[in-house]
């Protein structure tokens, strides 16, 4: 009875031919490469990631570092020309100038109130002293 | 007069029972953010991934609504 190895499918020996050989070179050659390409990927995705600062950042900052992945994704999703955009601008606005200009104003009228009641002052002062100057 | 000291009276009291509460709260909004920012700093990844997946989903509902 003939035997599988004495008689190989399609009358060729088994991974002795120049084909097999060179088969055998190339899926090296692919492998070789594929390598490289991954260690170059690995070392390029670590260099961005320490030109980040990813961990350092989200240590210092996490609700902030979260919130700006949130505006990465909102930007990405196509949502930064929409109403919704102008709701949230015009929001911010509004208590960006409570936060900075009610203050200042408050610190303006207060000097203000503070410089009338000075000159009132001189006022009554120099008015007392010309009385004072008639009377014979 | 009367009428002024059980007003007092009666805001002393709401007040001594709000205020346990109000201390509790606080305790648990306290533990609460201190859990979610180790949670961040413990996997920033994620994090980072789904906070963007997150506004990602809103963007596309605000360009559709748009």
């Amino acid at each position: 009875m003939e035997t599988r190895a004495e008689n190989p499918p399609n009358g060729r020996a088994a991974g002795d031919g120049p084909g097999t050989k060179k088969m055998g070179k190339k899926m090296e050659q692919v492998g070789h490469t594929a390598e490289q390409v991954w260690e170059r990927t690995r070392d390029s995705v670590s260099d961005i990631g320490e030109a980040l600062d990813i961990q350092g950042r989200v240590t210092r900052n996490p609700y902030g570092t979260v919130a700006a992945a949130i505006g990465i994704g909102y930007v990405l999703g196509g949502g930064l020309f929409t109403p919704l955009t102008g709701r949230i601008v015009r929001l911010g606005v509004r208590i960006g100038l409570r936060l900075a200009v009610l203050p200042m104003l408050k610190q303006e009228m207060s000097e203000l109130v503070s410089e009338i009641e000075d000159e009132e002052g001189k006022g009554r002062a120099s008015k007392r002293t010309r009385t004072r100057g008639e009377e014979p | 007069m009367e009428m002024t000291e059980k007003i007092e009276e009666t805001a002393r009291e709401i007040g001594a029972r709000v205020r346990p509460q109000i201390e509790e709260a606080r305790r648990r909004m306290s533990s609460m953010n201190e859990s979610a920012t180790a949670y961040i700093k413990a996997n920033p990844g994620k994090c980072l991934v789904g906070a963007v997946a997150i506004g990602y989903l809103v963007g596309k509902l605000a360009s559709r609504r748009g």
